[in-house]
């Protein structure tokens, strides 16, 4: 079955070719608009464009998911939401708001058999500049290799994930620990 | 108590939300130990009994009124801090509003979502950068005369997400990566920037133990302490840590005060 994703970019371009599921799922691709700004220089038009446009779109299609009736939601976002980035305070602040509002999503329609779930992915994925936020870790990454999150979406969009709910699965090669 | 961290004397805070609650608390505690206080209050009726009440226990205090969900009332407030008393050493941005109770599927934004956005979001990122050259400054001064502080209020239900308040929880999720983003971008200008997750008998909690006394004890009966936080010798005395000295290597962190209730950091 088809899996609708919403979202622009290239981790919405690979998720809308690949990722399949055995039921109704939707997959929101954080619409982050990334732009690094030191918090001392922000004016209220980024914090509008980089804060609060991006919450008003991820709320919204989660209502849109949930009116379509979609029995498996999932969220991607980078791990920025959790780090912390500096210059990214309205970007990551948008993404952990993303994060955790799946966590309140997953608590208020567990009830009616849907779930919610967040993918986590490397901040660059996302077109984070780690020269200027900040290391993610202290400890270098776990694992090499390109990292592919089809496999990790596709099966929190199936049934089998059907006991896995507002979680947050870090795919990212074992750099966020 | 420690004899180095403990003293706020000359030194400069503004509490956001001080008019009741927590807020009211962390002024109470930072003018306890000799910070002079302002208290950010929306409406003089609230803030100005509690800038009172700390003259009349013998610290110093002034009630500036300051609506957060106004970037101009924000920078009004930090001017005139500033301008009153010559520097700015502490920043606490408490104040919140727009939590209301409702289904996320049903949820209007600009009536579920605004105020809370508002509140936290864009005046913790407004406060932040009205404040920053005095926090820097204040970080400038020689060890023990002053270091620039800045401390935003969160809760549990920012990490753990609300089934009764599912908007709730972004908005304070949010302030959590605000503060780590900020601990990485100000720690060079030597700004300590944390946040507290408290539970606390404010108002709005004795009201709902009031309409519901079964409320209170099952809050009681989940937390290990067997309590609900006082808002001054509780939640006060974790801002006063983070406000001070003490805290010189704490940076970018969650303190969740509640009496154990949430363990999931």
């Amino acid at each position: 079955m088809t899996v609708g994703i919403f979202g622009r970019g290239r981790v919405a371009d690979t998720l809308r070719e690949r990722v399949v599921s055995d039921t109704t799922a939707r997959v929101i691709v954080a619409p982050l608009v990334v732009e690094s700004v030191p918090v001392a220089q922000i004016t209220d038009e980024q914090i509008d464009r980089l804060w609060e446009q991006p919450m008003r779109t991820v709320i919204t299609e989660l209502q849109r998911a949930h009116s379509e009736g979609c029995r498996r939601i999932v969220v991607v976002v980078p791990t920025t939401g959790m780090s912390g980035g500096a210059q990214y305070a309205a970007v990551s602040a948008a993404a952990e708001a993303m994060r955790v509002l799946v966590k309140s999503a997953a608590r208020q329609w567990g009830t009616s058999g849907i779930t919610v779930n967040a993918v986590a992915l490397a901040p660059e994925a996302f077109g984070v500049d780690a020269a200027v936020s900040g290391p993610v870790s202290i400890a270098p990454r776990a694992l090499e290799g390109d990292v592919d999150p089809v496999a990790t979406v596709s099966f929190l969009c199936s049934e089998a994930a059907a006991h896995v709910t507002g979680q947050t699965f870090v795919c990212d090669g074992g750099l966020w620990m | 108590m420690s004899a180095r961290g403990t003293s706020l004397d000359g030194r400069v805070a503004i509490v956001t939300g001080a008019g009741q609650g927590v807020g009211e608390g962390i002024a109470r505690r930072l003018a306890q130990h000799g910070a002079i206080v302002v208290v950010a209050a929306r409406r003089a009726a609230t803030g100005e009994p509690v800038a009172e009440a700390i003259r009349s226990e013998g610290g110093r205090a002034v009630c500036i009124e300051t609506d957060v969900t106004k970037g101009v009332s924000i920078a009004a407030c930090v001017a005139r801090a500033v301008e009153e008393f010559g520097r700015l050493d502490i920043v606490v941005h408490n104040a919140f509003t727009g939590a209301i109770p409702h289904r996320l599927e049903e949820a209007v934004l600009d009536k579920h979502w605004k105020g809370m956005s508002l509140t936290a979001g864009w005046a913790s990122l407004q406060c932040a950068r009205e404040a920053h050259p005095h926090l820097a400054a204040a970080s400038r001064r020689p060890r023990g005369e002053g270091a620039g502080r800045y401390v935003l209020i969160t809760s549990p239900s920012g990490v753990e997400g609300s089934a009764n308040i599912p908007l709730y929880s972004p908005a304070k999720a949010a302030q959590r990566a605000i503060a780590k983003s900020l601990a990485r971008e100000w720690g060079p200008d030597g700004i300590n920037v944390n946040c507290i997750a408290p539970v606390a008998a404010s108002p709005s909690l004795l009201t709902a133990f009031d309409r519901n006394p079964a409320l209170q004890q099952a809050i009681e009966a989940r937390t290990p302490l067997g309590r609900v936080g006082d808002i001054t010798d509780d939640i006060g005395s974790v801002a006063l840590f983070l406000a001070g000295d003490d805290s010189s290597y704490v940076t970018g962190q969650t303190i969740v005060c509640d009496g154990g209730s949430f363990l999931g950091l």
